[in-house]
């Protein structure tokens, strides 16, 4: 492939060689020819004195002497320049720079799903043609064109794959372009951007691509994505940013929903919502309950939002919210309730949430070890649906017994003790290290304080651990299994390992040697803990999912013949691990995923498990399409949303004409 | 104005009907070697009586006023104006230079000294005729009379304008040409490679009122308007020496600003060495130049 022209002026050159060529092969000769031409006519005066001085005075002035004042010599310099200039072909507007890689990064989060395109069809649909357009204008040619430059394909929503890597195929392109589908994800661009670089380095098919050739980044995209503030571009990186959708494009929907069981009456929940609005002029709104898709219950009287507000000085739009509560609705353990905005706006996807109602009993809990005080308090304070208190002995007996014991428990609590065998199971460990398994103890440690929380970890939500001091604390090697979520300068303190069957949670140190008892965030972490372990080392199935999360959790013992029943549009691949593992998803649109099975042991229940996923709102509902992106090294503006390349030499050619007639007219004047 | 052959060409009747109610003007008192026409302030003695003065030892006794004498018993000398005749001196300058232009400039000279030289002939003054070229000097004095005009046409249609004019030669020439007193007159386009003013030195102060009538072709006074534009190599008529020139506007602006500071030069010259002078475009009609520029001068009454 040859080496990509330059960008001179802001435009684009198909053929520079071609205009240089020719610019340099007529206008030297030309003013050779001028220099020659500029045969003096003879005339005699009667005293040359004073014009001698004339003309040495204003030579004395003048930067170009002879040619200074051929008007018609500039002439036709300017018609050979016009017509070199269109043999060179500039295009404006949508000039690939120069580079020869293009890549194309199309937008496909939540908000590419609004419906504000002239003919109603989603923002994504209109990037998509506009994308597809661009590829037959990249590789469309033309009489002096140069190489087209090589395309890349990528979609990006949360997570960016690359659908088409860098090809000379303008129709492997526009196959790539046709096959992106939506999501309802937040949009994040900087794993895209780090594909392109990786994708650039390898080069293109053949590897004929230069990895330092520049690279534009064709960005098809409302502008409204999360992580521009994080990104950088390198110097040979050039990003070209199409805007697609409106600059006024109002928005409500539901932020957030969660459920809670009323204790006073088990049967019944009580539903949290958080409306979200995105619009600059206050809205109204009524709000729908629906239970397993039926209508429940309405508000009783429309809910009032304010208008969206600018944050001074920041300009951050922040949309205005409400609370809205439907207390005592009667629902069985794992219907889903969905909340819904019955106001139309331009985004469907985010005007309902929806919540998996919990089950009505709690976890099987086994506690073995001591059963201090401590635990088995916070243990009975979660209402289990039961909890059994064992000495080591006796949990060592019935494991040996039946090695599928710890598959009874939903937990099984270990305090200050180590099992014989731990190859299966789900634990939550106290302070003994374990046996079996690539956590290595070598001695221990005194006066300890955590150093570094992991706190996006689900186990460490609302779990604050700045005031934790530690007497003493096993000292342990994590194994490459481990996670470690908490650390102290002396080693791990908590941290997690999934092997095969085995899912356990490791605290190095017995919290009746530290204060931890005495705060909230013990209780906070013995509770996330247990939800998370009998998940299957995953979030609880009553959490809503965000979309783009894969859905993973743990089939009842004999659970056989699993099936997914997921919402129209929804796509929910169901892959089975071993263990009795599943992954459902990525879950990418809003909706529900309910995975059944058939012939689970009768204590097994129930026989289906129900996932929500909900569109982020409060990141992905604001529709008004940006005008700019902000990187962390520069500003991008938008391109005109129906841009196309744009061919100068038609005009150019046009304006050479012109200025030929014009010189024919100066020169028949003068002669 | 075609190239004049004849003597009519250079005069013609209906002009010459006009200059014979002219006459030439000198403001200064001359001594001339006869009595002329002309009154002189200086007393002398012709019959117009001008004044009395006391008689002083050895004074022309033919003067005493003897009847004042037998009233007063004192001696009075009657005295008269003295009448003297004027030399009209006129310098044709036939240098290469002058034969260029629309009107020629030679021509429109011819016909201007001829005018002149026929005023003074009119008049009975001494007119003398000089004209430098090619670094001569070619002359015809003593004319008076106005019978001598053919004589003084023919001379002036026989002059060859060539060559370079050496002016300072040339006026020194005619100030020790012993032509006496009276007008002296420089037709020339005062073009000179070298100042004139060496020239005008040796002539002011000798007894001549000079009037240098500088004679310029519209051509060299807008030389845009008159063809001379583009690129041009330009060749100097005397000296045969070329310019490249590339007549843009600036450029011509630069030449007529030049032109400008030569005349005014010139003129500024003449005035501290009591010089009349008068640039002279040959587009003017020779009969306005005459009855309206040079009677305003004072030059012709």
């Amino acid at each position: 492939m040859m080496a990509a022209p330059p960008t001179v002026l802001g435009m684009d050159w198909i053929a520079p060689v071609a205009g240089a060529v020719i610019a340099a092969s007529t206008i030297p000769p030309l003013l050779a020819l001028y220099f020659l031409r500029l045969r003096r006519s003879r005339k005699v005066i009667a005293a040359t004195m004073h014009w001698r001085r004339a003309a040495e005075d204003v030579r004395a002035n003048a930067p170009f002497q002879r040619l200074r004042f051929s008007i018609l010599l500039l002439l036709q310099l300017l018609a050979l320049g016009l017509v070199a200039l269109a043999i060179a072909q500039p295009q404006i507007d949508l000039g690939f720079g120069g580079a020869s890689k293009v890549a194309l990064l199309i937008d496909r989060s939540g908000s590419m799903g609004a419906l504000d395109e002239s003919d109603r069809s989603t923002r994504l649909a209109e990037a998509k043609r506009q994308a597809i357009a661009r590829v037959r204008a990249l590789h469309g040619g033309g009489l002096f064109a140069g190489p087209a430059p090589s395309i890349m394909v990528i979609a990006f929503a949360s997570e960016a794959s690359v659908l088409c890597p860098l090809t000379d195929s303008a129709g492997q392109a526009i196959a790539a372009i046709e096959s992106i589908e939506g999501t309802d994800e937040v949009s994040a661009m900087s794993g895209a951007v780090e594909l392109v670089r990786s994708f650039s380095a390898n080069g293109g098919e053949g590897g004929t691509t230069s990895s330092s050739a520049p690279t534009v980044l064709e960005l098809y995209s409302d502008g409204r994505i999360s992580d521009l503030a994080d990104l950088s571009l390198r110097d040979s990186e050039r990003v070209i940013f199409h805007r697609l959708g409106g600059t006024d494009a109002p928005n409500i929907g539901v932020g957030a929903i969660a459920v809670t069981r009323m204790p006073e009456s088990p049967g019944e929940v009580r539903v949290f919502a958080r409306v979200v609005s995105w619009s600059k002029v206050p809205v109204t709104t009524d709000l729908e309950l629906r239970v397993d898709g039926r209508l429940l219950a309405v508000t009783p009287s429309p809910i009032e939002l304010a208008a969206a507000t600018e944050e001074q000085p920041t300009g951050v739009l922040v949309p205005a919210q409400t609370q809205a509560v439907f207390p005592g609705v009667q629902v069985s353990p794992g219907a889903v309730l969905e909340v819904r905005v019955t106001a139309s706006d331009l985004l469907p996807a985010d005007n309902a949430a929806r919540v998996v109602a919990p089950r009505l009993g709690g976890l099987k809990i086994a506690l073995v070890g001591r059963g201090s005080f401590v635990l088995q308090s916070v243990i009975a304070g979660m209402s289990p649906a039961s909890f059994e208190i064992l000495a080591p002995e006796v949990w060592n007996k019935r494991v040996d017994a039946d090695p599928l014991t710890p598959d009874a428990f939903d937990v099984v609590v270990l305090e200050q003790v180590a099992p014989r065998s731990m190859a299966r199971g789900r634990y939550l460990m106290f302070g003994a290290a374990p046996s079996g398994t690539s956590i290595i103890p070598f001695g221990t440690k005194s006066e300890v304080v955590p150093r570094s929380v992991r706190s996006e970890h689900p186990l460490m939500q609302y779990v604050t651990l700045d005031d934790l001091f530690v007497a003493s604390m096993t000292a342990v090697a994590p194994g490459s299994d481990s996670d470690v979520l908490v650390e102290a300068s002396e080693g791990p303190m908590i941290m997690t390992l999934s092997r095969g069957p085995l899912t356990l949670v490791y605290v190095s140190f017995d919290p009746l040697e530290s204060d931890w008892p005495f705060q909230r965030s013990f209780v906070n972490f013995t509770a996330n803990a247990l939800a998370w372990l009998a998940a299957g080392g995953l979030p609880a199935a009553e959490e809503p999912l965000s979309p783009g999360t894969v859905a993973a959790g743990r089939l009842p013992a004999g659970a056989q013949s699993p099936t997914v029943n997921a919402s129209p549009g929804m796509n929910a691949p169901l892959s089975l691990l071993e263990g009795g593992r599943f992954a459902l998803g990525p879950l990418r649109r809003a909706g529900t995923a309910t995975i059944a099975w058939q012939g689970a042991s009768p204590t097994a229940a129930p026989a289906s498990l129900a996932y929500a996923v909900n569109m982020d709102c409060q990141r992905e509902g604001r529709l008004d399409a940006a005008d700019q992106l902000q990187l962390a090294s520069k500003s991008v503006s938008a391109q005109p949303s129906r841009a196309s390349l744009q061919s100068l030499s038609p005009w150019l050619l046009l304006a050479a004409t012109a200025v030929l007639l014009f010189e024919w007219w100066v020169w028949l004047k003068r002669t | 104005m075609s190239e004049p052959r004849t003597i009519d060409d250079l005069l013609d009747s209906r002009l010459m009907a006009h200059l014979d109610r002219l006459d030439v003007v000198s403001k200064k008192i001359f001594a001339g070697k006869i009595r002329g026409e002309r009154r002189s302030r200086r007393r002398g003695q012709s019959v117009e009586f001008a004044d009395f003065r006391n008689y002083s030892h050895g004074d022309d006794l033919r003067f005493i006023d003897w009847n004042i004498y037998a009233r007063l018993d004192r001696l009075f000398l009657k005295m008269f104006l003295e009448e003297e005749d004027m030399s009209l001196v006129i310098a044709v300058d036939a240098s290469a230079s002058m034969d260029f232009g629309t009107p020629n400039k030679m021509q429109y000279a011819r016909r201007l000294a001829m005018a002149l030289g026929y005023i003074g002939l009119v008049n009975n003054n001494r007119v003398s005729l000089f004209a430098f070229s090619d670094d001569r000097i070619e002359r015809l004095t003593g004319l008076r009379g106005r019978r001598r005009t053919r004589e003084m046409g023919q001379w002036l249609l026989d002059l060859d304008p060539k060559g370079t004019a050496d002016f300072a030669a040339a006026c020194r020439a005619i100030a020790l040409g012993g032509q006496g007193r009276g007008v002296l007159l420089l037709i020339s386009d005062f073009l000179f490679p070298e100042s004139a003013e060496r020239g005008l030195r040796s002539v002011a102060g000798r007894g001549f009122d000079v009037y240098a009538l500088q004679v310029l072709a519209p051509d060299e006074v807008d030389p845009a308007r008159h063809g001379v534009i583009g690129d041009l190599r330009l060749v100097d008529s005397e000296t045969a020496a070329e310019v490249e020139v590339t007549a843009s506007s600036a450029v011509v602006q630069q030449y007529r600003a030049r032109l400008d500071a030569h005349v005014a030069s010139l003129r500024e010259y003449c005035v501290r060495r009591s010089i009349a002078h008068q640039v002279v475009e040959t587009s003017l009609q020779i009969e306005t130049l005459l009855v309206d520029y040079l009677r305003r001068r004072g030059l012709l009454a």
